[in-house]
């Protein structure tokens, strides 16, 4: 397919449903656009990776999927020697902004033709010409003294400024008012309307991908469970998923059917929890305490059969460490009782006429600017896509279950929250449709030797939309590198076209309907 | 809007009563008797708390959450989390301290009214928990403010940080 847009032969490796196409640089726009228009690919992520060991070169991977194939078309570019450029492909592919910036500040390779390439991830303070995921980099104590005090500002990186009468800013941040996490929010407002929002995140990155490097790939689950505490168990299932795909394990049957169902519960309480936070941004006082009731319900019950509120410590590299299915008895009597209960709620806000009238309307993202951006879960399916990770790319057990990818035209708060409720209801259902078979073989498969220099992505659908992990070995089986790309890092960049103009106070609600995490977003 | 309001709670609807609620062991209500006395005697009824994180996975900050739920419900304690650390007598630091969260953490802490008490949720807060070593944090809150207590787990769940403020308290009015 892609011969067809190149004139010479390329030079493809095939590795499960994995298509990796090796191109050079003026082919890259070529090959990327063909799969963006013509074949309406969504451009899932861009990483680059330090392979200097094998052959000295850098790569930089473009991981596209073509709506109804379940194949990943992953073209590939090699940056070697002096020329550590490569063409940027931001705009024409507008999704594709945040990770060159990422990629220039990680690697130092210059996304050449960038609209803004001012860094991201890195603050002012932290060194120029530094680039920690390259693998000769070390940092001096004094710099990281003056990087954690943070007045320095070794490379300039301004807010945009807008201009012009009655014009003010407004700075949010890092410290918030709430028990949330940190972030700058720079409000440009004209009155009380949110004319411009510029977000600088990025307070909380722990160099988690590099830190990922020093450990084994075992070792590692540990810190995927750790990226973002809401969402453990999609990171450490699409981080298992991705090792095992490497490494050519075949996970048993039931350690199968142990994820899909630790997914939909973990899916669960976050849905329903979020449904109650967001009555925090419109002050009904009394969904908010129903909503943490029923997510408290749930997390103890995590608690009970799991050991983890957070559903930690199951998810192993080959498998899971104990059977959930001997609990059936407390889930089922436990949902039974959240049915009900989350029913009750939804009446009840449903109901509230002064809660869903500042949800409806409120922090629009149309389906054109969702699509651009690369917006990804529950907050993509609100704007009118029907993509979902679970149907997409059918893994684990889910095609054996009946579902469908929830959706709505409106894109609004209200849309967001409707998702979220038919979701819910349906991760319900799945779980109950779980219980009905039983599964065979054992817990875990054996982990053999990993083989050098193999690669392969591992995803997931977690509560927030498609999360992915790619890892790659190195010559003695160990981490080269492992890129993991959240589905906050997605969406974030969409939030200040959904709330311009919307008025300012109403941007806790906006930003509650998304529900992003700055952890799993830094990094 | 008054009227209303009596009518629902006389007819028992919206209202959340305790038999519905998940039960806390009786373990945990003897806790929470305890960290009342405690409170009432040294904080006047009234402890403040504002919640900072720096750089954690955010399993820890949910965890504080819950406590304001009304399972935990902390606040008929006198335990509040407040907006601004002005108005706080207890910060509760999260997270191994990420190096771009070390200034705002500094400022946060120089803003608190003294005496106030630092209290460290949650292993990362102790060495840097599962990211100690990583070149982006500072292995521990220790190393950028002064730590009063730590509260360790990976998470805490509600019931240790409320066994932890109750320790808290006991270590205080020695
Ligand atoms: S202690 Fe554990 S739960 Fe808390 S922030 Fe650190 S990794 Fe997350």
């Amino acid at each position: 397919m892609i011969e067809k847009v190149l004139d010479k032969a390329v030079k493809t490796r095939e590795h499960l449903n994995e298509l990796y196409i090796e191109i050079s640089k003026e082919h890259l726009k070529k090959v990327c656009m063909y799969l963006y228009e013509n074949k309406d690919a969504l451009l899932r992520l861009i990483f680059a990776s330090d392979e200097r060991e094998i052959d000295g070169s850098f790569r930089v991977y473009y991981v596209f999927s073509i709506p109804g194939v379940d194949r990943f078309f992953i073209p590939l570019i090699s940056l070697k020697g002096d020329d550590l450029s490569f063409p940027s492909i931001t705009e024409l592919i507008p999704s594709a902004h945040w990770y060159e910036r990422e990629i220039q500040d990680m690697f130092g390779l210059v996304p050449e033709g960038h609209p803004d390439p001012r860094r991201l991830l890195l603050h002012e303070a932290f060194p120029a010409q530094s680039h920690p995921l390259r693998k000769d980099w070390g940092i001096s104590d004094d710099d990281l003294k003056e990087w954690g005090e943070g007045l320095a500002r070794k490379e300039k990186n301004e807010f945009m400024k807008v201009e012009g009468e009655g014009v003010y800013e407004i700075p949010v941040g890092p410290v918030h008012a709430g028990i949330i996490e940190p972030g700058h929010f720079r409000f440009s407002a004209i009155g009380e309307t949110i004319f411009f929002l510029e977000p600088r995140l990025f307070y909380t990155h722990k160099g988690t991908e590099k830190h990922f490097e020093g450990m084994s790939f075992t070792e590692g689950v540990r810190l995927a469970e750790r990226v973002s505490g809401t969402s453990s168990f999609s990171h450490s299932s699409a981080y298992c998923m991705a090792v095992e795909r490497m490494a050519g394990i075949e996970i048993p049957e039931k350690a199968k059917a142990v994820r899909t169902l630790l997914l939909e519960m973990e899916r669960l309480y976050n849905h329903i929890g979020d449904i109650g936070n967001m009555c925090a941004g419109t002050g009904l006082a009394v969904g908010y305490s129903r909503g943490a009731v029923i997510k408290e319900r749930l997390m103890q019950l995590n608690d009970r059969i799991t050991g983890s509120r957070y559903l930690r410590g199951i998810n192993i590299v080959g498998g899971v460490t104990q059977d959930i299915f001997i609990y059936a008895e407390d889930i089922l009597s436990i949902l039974d009782l959240v049915t009900k209960e989350y029913k009750g709620l939804m009446k009840l806000l449903l109901g509230t006429v002064s809660h869903v009238e500042r949800l409806e309307n409120t922090g629009r993202l149309s389906k054109d600017i969702a699509m651009k951006m690369g917006v990804t879960g529950v907050a993509a399916r609100a704007s009118g896509s029907n993509d979902d990770i679970r149907k997409a790319h059918t893994h684990l057990l889910y095609d054996r279950l009946v579902f469908e990818a929830h959706s709505s035209a409106r894109g609004d708060v209200f849309a967001r929250m409707m998702v979220r409720a038919e979701e819910a209801e349906c991760s319900i259902s799945m779980i109950e449709a779980l219980f009905e078979s039983s599964y065979q073989g054992g817990l875990a498969e054996e982990v053999k030797e990993i083989p050098q220099h193999a690669s392969a992505l591992g995803y997931s659908e977690s509560p927030r939309g498609s999360l992915f992990y790619w890892v790659m070995s190195d010559k003695n089986g160990r981490p080269l590198r492992v890129k993991l790309r959240s589905p906050s890092f997605c969406n974030w960049p969409a939030v200040p076209f959904a709330v311009h103009g919307n008025i300012v106070p109403d941007f806790p609600l906006c930003n509650k309907s998304f529900n992003l995490s700055y952890s799993g977003c830094d990094m | 809007m008054i009227k209303e309001i009596f009518k629902n709670l006389a007819a028992g609807k919206n209202v959340i009563s305790k038999a519905d609620l998940p039960a806390l062991s009786a373990e945990e209500e003897k806790k929470l008797i305890d960290l009342q006395k405690g409170i009432d005697r040294i904080f006047g009824k009234s402890l403040r708390i504002r919640q900072v994180d720096a750089g954690s996975c955010n399993a820890c900050e949910w965890e504080c959450t819950a406590l304001t739920n009304p399972v935990y419900d902390i606040q008929r304690f006198g335990i509040d989390f407040v907006a601004s650390p002005r108005h706080a007598d207890l910060i509760l630091v999260t997270g191994p301290v990420s190096r771009q969260m070390e200034l705002a953490l500094k400022k946060t802490y120089l803003a608190t009214p003294e005496p106030r008490i630092v209290v460290a949720c949650g292993d990362c807060t102790i060495d840097g928990g599962v990211y100690k070593g990583s070149y982006a944090v500072t292995n521990g809150v220790a190393n950028v403010i002064p730590v009063d207590y730590y509260i360790p787990g990976c998470p805490p769940s509600p019931g240790d940080l409320l066994s932890g403020f109750l320790k808290l308290l006991v270590t205080i009015t020695k």
